[in-house]
């Protein structure tokens, strides 16, 4: 006697259906990162404290100025780095190991996908920022004020660089360009963007560009929540970033929903 | 059922990518609820792209994909909702546990929390594999991590199952329990779509299928009435001694194909005595080694359509 239900006829549709989809998405995404998941937030968290030792080895005696703006900005670059780069690199797997099909056969709405891949990167990424600002607050005896500005400014940077990241991988056909693009990426945010030095010492070009990329908006709310007197106006990093939120949410969507 | 026609029905459906490589140009055939149907082709036939149009990851060019009262090619998400699909590259469950992989797509699926886990245990024990509920996919052998897909696959199925070569590294005897619950898949209503080029073991298992290739279906219908048109003949296999090269061949057989020392011949019925005496001669001058005559088989006919001997064609677009 088979325990098999007959199929229905209904399709399943509604709130209470996606809430369903994305319960089983973040656990399914959850489990299969089981074998990794403890290396991977060890990962995070020495990568966040040894940045803020790291950089501070740059000066010797750390000017206060410097040590704030390290002891934030790596704040952004392991909240970052996640979006960017290990999402990009698991989905470049799904695709060189061909498992990708099967995962988008799957009955689910696609933002639940999206969106509980944001939650598993908050799993992953909150540890080893808090680390990170501990380590920070022990060595350079900062001065923060950390306000509940603090929320929104972390979810809404962890949400688009995620969202960029999925963005990018899912448009991407070719595992290795995947992996390539990472690779650059990594090597710009950390070279090149005004996350942990002020953004008048890069070039001009590059200091008049960079309010309009999602980097400095992304470390200015960060900063603006945890420092007083040292962000300006965090109202225009706010839309800014909104602005690539709703763009990278927009570009998802497009690329989830098309079918070759 | 709930009043409507479940049957899956596919017609004039037509894929081209890079504007010229038409993988799939102009089929139309239509799936049964309940029948278990066959999709037959060498690599690159257009086999997988048919498929993936089915589940929603590909758009076709021109043609219709209907289930029941649904539009699967308007509604992807109505695809995804009522066809189950098991690839043929394996499922990316190595953090998982086999009863996890089952009881997560089950639920992903819409099966509720009980259902699920009773029908996972079922599907264990019908395929004998309860000795690996515990265990990570990545410490199962191939065969076995394909009995775990099959079971994710079947563990809440919806009206349609696509099996992409769901026997791969499957061990003879789980194989048999394997098509055993295929059919009864088909014998709760849903329809089942096998794609493979193992054509023995599809003559087997499927009710009726079709034979595609460079895009086309080549012949359709059930294992019988596709052999029909080889009644009256024979087939007679020569295992040619190592290094010998394939021998004159008498004049009454009617087609040969010859894969590494094995000599595949097809000829009248009448001639049987003829083909005896034939192989016996080869034998005797140490040309062969052994001979077998019989009816003729589904893989004369596919042999006979698609020119494939090897299956080992080259890889298909996408």
């Amino acid at each position: 006697m088979t325990t098999l239900a007959p199929p229905t006829a209904d399709l399943r549709r509604g709130v209470a259906y996606w809430w369903h989809s994305y319960r089983m998405m973040l656990r399914w995404q959850l489990v299969s990162l089981r074998l990794v998941l403890p290396v991977t937030v060890m990962v995070q968290v020495l990568t966040g404290a040894g940045f803020v030792l790291a950089l501070g080895l740059f000066f010797g005696q750390v000017p206060p100025r410097a040590a704030l703006f390290i002891s934030t900005g790596v704040l952004v670059l392991t909240l970052v780095t996640i979006g960017l780069v290990l999402g990009p690199q698991l989905i470049a797997q799904q695709k060189a190991e061909q498992t990708y099909d099967f995962l988008w056969s799957l009955p689910v709405p696609r933002t639940t996908a999206a969106l509980a891949w944001v939650t598993t990167n908050l799993v992953l990424g909150v540890p080893g920022m808090a680390v990170a600002l501990a380590v920070a607050l022990w060595r350079y005896d900062l001065d923060l004020h950390v306000s509940p500005a603090i929320v929104p400014a972390v979810l809404l940077t962890l949400f688009t660089g995620t969202m960029i990241g999925y963005a990018l991988a899912h448009a991407l056909d070719n595992p290795m360009l995947i992996g390539a693009i990472t690779q650059l990426t990594i090597f710009l945010i950390l070279g090149f963007s005004p996350i942990n030095f002020p953004a008048d010492q890069l070039p001009g070009w590059l200091a008049a560009l960079h309010p309009w990329l999602p980097l400095a908006p992304m470390a200015d709310t960060v900063r603006a929540a945890l420092t007083q007197g040292v962000v300006e106006d965090v109202t225009r990093s706010y839309l800014v970033l909104g602005a690539w939120a709703a763009a990278s949410v927009a570009a998802t969507a497009l690329i989830l929903a098309r079918r070759r | 059922m709930n009043g409507h026609d479940w049957s899956l029905r596919v017609r004039d459906l037509v894929k081209v990518f890079n504007q010229k490589v038409r993988a799939n140009d102009g089929i139309s055939l239509t799936v049964e609820p309940g029948e278990v149907y066959g999709l037959l082709g060498p690599n690159g036939a257009g086999k997988s792209t048919l498929v993936k149009q089915l589940i929603g990851l590909l758009a076709p060019d021109a043609g219709t994909i209907t289930l029941g009262p649904h539009d699967l090619v308007a509604d992807p998400d109505a695809a995804r909702q009522l066809c189950s699909y098991l690839p043929q590259a394996q499922m990316p469950i190595a953090s998982l546990r086999a009863r996890e992989a089952i009881d997560i797509t089950g639920r992903i699926r819409g099966g509720d929390a009980g259902a699920v886990i009773r029908r996972r245990e079922e599907l264990i024990d019908a395929l004998d594999i309860g000795e690996w509920r515990d265990t990570l996919g990545a410490r199962l052998s191939g065969g076995v991590r394909r009995l775990v897909g099959f079971a994710m696959v079947a563990a809440c199925p919806g009206r349609v199952v696509v099996l992409d070569e769901p026997t791969n590294d499957v061990d003879p005897l789980r194989r048999r329990l394997l098509w055993q619950e295929v059919r009864r898949l088909g014998d709760a209503g849903v329809s089942v779509l096998l794609v493979t080029h193992n054509v023995m073991e599809a003559e087997k298992a499927v009710d009726r299928l079709a034979v595609v290739d460079r895009g086309r279906l080549l012949a359709e219908g059930t294992p019988s009435s596709l052999k029909a048109e080889d009644r009256g003949r024979l087939r007679l296999q020569v295992m040619l001694a190592p290094r010998a090269d394939t021998p004159v061949l008498p004049g009454f057989v009617e087609h040969h194909t010859r894969v590494g020392h094995n000599l595949m011949t097809v000829l009248p019925e009448a001639e049987a005595a003829h083909a005896i005496g034939w192989a016996q001669e080869l034998i005797g001058l140490g040309l062969a080694e052994e001979y077998a005559l019989g009816a003729t088989t589904l893989e004369d006919v596919y042999i006979r359509l698609t020119g494939d001997v090897d299956a080992e064609s080259p890889e298909e677009p996408v």
